[in-house]
């Protein structure tokens, strides 16, 4: 078949500007990435509750309660997913009776946060995506004794047993 | 008419980010993961390496959140960690092919014509941008895949206006070139 080079170039070009697929669970390695790992960055910026923000996500995707201050009796946590597709996401868990209308999450473009505040002890929680899907928390250890058969993650307040 | 969605400028999420929104960040590497993730699949020719580059960039960029003097220009300045980062892992990857090729082209040399005769016309784009020098493929992608500016280009790579129309046009040749030798062999 006889092209002229120009076209073929002009063909080459529209053959490359085609969208590629980039692995969907890449936005989510980014965001866990940036949550664990201090910024040299951050330094310079007057602005420390960038700093708290990072440690509360680091210290949720890890499991380990971000203890504000080590003389209070609660904490106050930040449980986090990373879900741009879903629509809704609930935090349930043992600390409110599993139930979805007690903590709604607020999304920041696909990152769905809420913050509360718990006593000290273990609890099992999951995140409950679009009123009908339970995920595990990703960044946290799965419970081994969940009775439901869905699943779901232990966070530990206080230094309480896991 | 209806309801639009008005998506918040780079030069908010960025101030955003630095006020402590890291969520911000997510809407940012949403916003530009599958445009530069194209630049560094044809740029890496790896989509595993590519991947890697992309993450590692936008985590760098991240890191370095305070020395984007220019919030509104975040996408240009993202696309230069990108390129220099995809400078670095085509070295390393053209070490790696240089010692393959080698062998292989001394053990099957008169097998390649048969293989290049099977090729389907991705394959042949694939093997044609691969065989461009890096700064010819850069400069070519970055001008009509991407399509930027010259100026744009000239401040990402550091190289000059006049060189890189240079490198363009070489590229173009070069791709006309190879796509006519995999079409006759």
């Amino acid at each position: 078949m006889f092209e002229r080079e120009e076209e073929t170039v002009e063909r080459v070009i529209q053959h490359l500007r085609r969208p590629v697929a980039i692995d969907a669970g890449l936005d989510a390695r980014v965001m866990r990435e940036i949550a664990q790992t201090p910024s040299q960055g951050r330094r310079a910026w007057p602005l420390w509750p960038l700093v708290a923000a990072a440690a509360v996500l680091a210290a949720v995707l890890f499991a380990r309660p971000w203890n504000r201050n080590a003389t209070s009796k609660a904490d106050t946590l930040q449980f986090v997913l990373v879900a741009p597709q879903a629509a809704s996401v609930a935090l349930v868990g043992d600390f409110n009776d599993w139930d979805p209308a007690r903590a709604p999450m607020q999304t920041a473009h696909g990152v769905w946060a809420t913050v509360v505040r718990l006593a000290p002890g273990r609890y099992r929680y999951a995140f409950l995506v679009n009123g009908v899907e339970w995920r595990a928390d990703p960044g946290a250890p799965a419970a081994k004794d969940d009775e439901f058969g869905t699943p779901s993650s232990v966070v530990t307040v206080g230094g309480r047993g896991s | 008419m209806g309801i639009h969605k008005v998506e918040p400028s780079d030069a908010e999420l960025v101030r955003r980010v630095r006020a402590g929104d890291t969520g911000a960040y997510g809407a940012l590497v949403s916003r530009y993961r599958d445009r530069l993730g194209r630049y560094a699949v044809h740029m890496i020719g790896d989509r595993e390496d590519a991947e890697e580059a992309l993450q590692d960039s936008f985590v760098r960029a991240y890191r370095s959140l305070a020395r984007c003097d220019d919030p509104a220009r975040f996408g240009a300045w993202l696309y230069g960690i990108l390129v220099n980062r995809c400078r670095t892992t085509g070295a390393r990857a053209a070490r790696r092919r240089r010692m393959f090729v080698h062998d292989a082209q001394a053990l099957d040399g008169a097998a390649h014509a048969d293989r290049a005769d099977r090729l389907d016309w991705t394959d042949a784009v694939d093997r044609a941008l691969t065989r461009l020098a890096p700064d010819y493929r850069e400069a070519f992608l970055l001008k009509h895949v991407e399509d930027l500016e010259y100026e744009e280009i000239a401040e990402l790579t550091g190289a000059g206006v006049s060189a890189l129309k240079m490198r363009v046009k070489r590229a173009r040749e070069q791709l006309q070139k190879y796509l006519r030798e995999a079409e006759h062999v």
